[in-house]
């Protein structure tokens, strides 16, 4: 995959929420892309995709029973070692694909749900819900999301649900911002204000004129937001705040394997590994999305 | 230029204090009794009544508001219950100079990296260093923060031996700085590079550059002397922008270096539900973060006329 791509498509860097919001387009096109990127980041997510839907089926062992092979090393009988309590690591990466592909899918479609809400009552209503919405998403931009996500935590207790419900409600501003910059423009073109002197009821151009109009950019943040929020869940877990053990969530199993990094090293590698990987295809994948949706930038 | 910067920084403090609103109620109602952690296991009911009394947790939310909006009048967060009972304010302004020493070097060493890879890159587009900066910077932008501390630690720590893998500097000296800053900042120099080097191209094409190099500049002189000052705009930007990505990764990075900042402050105070320290943390954490992006839109209306123009 380190091969060039002759093309030059702009790559775009895949930056923090709210970040792109600060920078000019142009200013931020990428690195080029890599031929063949796109094919292995979609061939990663299925692989990702299988395991999370067939966990069951395919894990040579029991992800939560303990046993007595504790930190045993890689071998033909587990692969990647067994853990502290003697579970088989193989097993739990692969379960732990289940939780980091449902927890991220969740998050990012309850947060594109509320940010396309703020930004089509935003840019099609205007007036004193433009401001009260657009002061609420500045609001949010300036709260440190990971503290809050803590504090959140904290008081509901660490499960899958509040999970999903911190990270989804701390990453919406990035869609609100983005989208209601295009329903902007939108709103002043003509086939809009043609349905507006037809009568549409303003619900009705929301829904009917402009949410189709602005999927294609949807598409695209999403993508781009799973893997972030990938990262978020695993950081939460990490930090003992995310999903509950004994559940395999690797955030979790990375926290358990600092303690033991003076003596395995394959406890540490293999999640950060799957997570990595994870992420980079979210990410790669997005970016040739980006360029494929958006025809004028697929010459740059 | 007067009238927008009060406008600015009075919805700054607008927001902060809608911030401390919300942290305010969301630790009294959903919070627990914090109570409960500061007495032994042991501890009668009356026991537990009488020091929920002291500490005024019994009287009704909108009294303990009121009595907290007073006190944060008169700059007063309250007082830890955890840390000695000492002010709040005082425990976090303790945990701040680790924070600051940690952020910064990270933010440094990522910004010199990550401008001179760009910058290289940009010099020399498509060549094999252009493609393996490409290649790393893809990668790291795809790392947690956690994991690459784990592996700095496995890498130096563990087998290397060269560097001890938690405290803070004061134990450990200059030394114990290196592997948190480096993790900190990892993933900061991929965003740099990018920018710097698409910034950099895009001013490379511009004609004025043409002018130069048509003049008979020779290349360095066109690249440091006049590409390169045009590029670092996007670059300021991005410095203040990471910021408050640098604060979350600040949390982490503390936390698996055992490093004595307001990220650790907050995660410690949040086991034992300390509110008056969790409410100081993410107040002070907010009002920095909202400082700097009042700061940023100034600094960018004075230099950007377009923009002072248009307000």
């Amino acid at each position: 995959m380190a091969s060039e791509g002759g093309d030059g498509a702009g790559l775009l860097a895949p930056q923090p929420a709210g970040v792109a919001a600060g920078i000019p387009r142009l200013a931020r096109r990428g690195l080029g892309s890599i031929r063949g990127a796109p094919k292995l980041s979609l061939l990663f997510l299925l692989i990702a995709l299988i395991c999370a839907i067939f966990a069951e089926s395919i894990s040579p062992h029991n992800p939560i029973e303990v046993t007595t092979d504790i930190l045993e090393a890689p071998s033909s009988s587990h692969w990647l070692g067994t853990d502290m309590q003697g579970r088989d690591a193989l097993t739990r990466v692969i379960y732990g694909a289940q939780i980091s592909v449902m927890v991220a899918l969740s998050a990012v479609a309850l947060a594109a749900a509320v940010g396309t809400t703020v930004a089509l009552l935003s840019g099609v209503l205007r007036g004193w819900v433009d401001t009260v919405l657009m002061r609420l998403t500045d609001g949010f931009l300036a709260l440190p999301s990971l503290m809050v996500a803590l504090v959140v935590i904290s008081i509901l207790g660490p499960s899958i649900p509040n999970v999903i419900l911190v990270i989804g409600l701390t990453r919406w501003m990035a869609y609100a911002r983005v989208i209601r910059g295009e329903v902007l423009k939108l709103m002043e073109m003509d086939f809009v204000r043609l349905a507006h002197v037809a009568g549409a009821s303003r619900p009705r151009i929301m829904i009917r004129h402009v949410f189709p109009n602005v999927a294609n950019t949807l598409l695209v943040l999403v993508t781009l937001e799973v893997g972030l929020a990938v990262i978020a869940e695993s950081s939460l877990s990490f930090l003992g705040f995310g999903v509950p053990r004994p559940l395999p969530s690797w955030g979790s199993m990375l926290r358990d394997a600092q303690e033991f990094i003076y003596i395995t090293w394959w406890l540490p590698v293999f999640p950060g590994l799957a997570i990595t990987f994870l992420v980079m295809s979210c990410n790669l994948t997005g970016d040739w999305l980006r360029d494929r949706l958006d025809p004028t930038r697929r010459q740059l | 230029m007067g009238r927008y910067v009060a406008r600015r920084v009075l919805q700054g403090v607008v927001t902060l204090y809608l911030i401390s609103l919300a942290v305010f109620v969301m630790l009294r109602v959903g919070g627990g009794n914090p109570i409960a952690h500061m007495l032994p296991p042991d501890a009668t009911a009356l026991e537990m009544e009488l020091m929920t009394k002291a500490y005024g947790f019994d009287k009704p939310l909108h009294h303990q508001y009121w009595i907290y909006n007073k006190k944060l009048l008169r700059g007063d967060l309250g007082d830890a219950l955890s840390w000695d009972k000492r002010p709040a304010a005082d425990v976090v302004f303790d945990r701040l100079p680790a924070t600051l020493q940690l952020s910064g070097s990270a933010l440094l060493w990522a910004v010199v990296v990550g401008v001179a890879l760009g910058a290289i890159s940009a010099a020399k587009p498509d060549t094999i260093f252009d493609r393996i900066g490409k290649l790393v910077a893809i990668i790291a932008q795809s790392m947690p923060v956690f994991w690459v501390g784990l592996l700095m630690i496995l890498g130096f720590s563990v087998y290397l031996g060269w560097l001890p893998s938690a405290g803070g500097i004061d134990r450990l000296g200059p030394k114990g700085i290196i592997l948190p800053a480096v993790t900190l900042g990892f993933f900061l120099i991929a965003s740099h590079m990018r920018i710097v080097r698409s910034t950099m191209l895009e001013v490379l094409e511009s004609d004025y550059i043409k002018m130069v190099r048509a003049k008979g500049l020779p290349t360095r002189m066109v690249l440091w002397k006049h590409a390169f000052k045009n590029a670092s705009i996007p670059v300021f930007t991005l410095f203040f922008v990471n910021f408050a990505g640098l604060i979350s990764g600040a949390v982490i990075t503390e936390t698996i270096f055992a490093w004595p900042g307001v990220g650790r402050l907050l995660v410690e105070s949040l086991l034992v539900r300390d509110y008056p320290t969790t409410q100081a943390v993410i107040f002070f954490v907010a009002a920095f973060i909202l400082f700097i992006n009042i700061f940023v839109d100034i600094m960018y209306a004075w230099l950007d006329p377009r923009i002072r123009i248009a307000q």
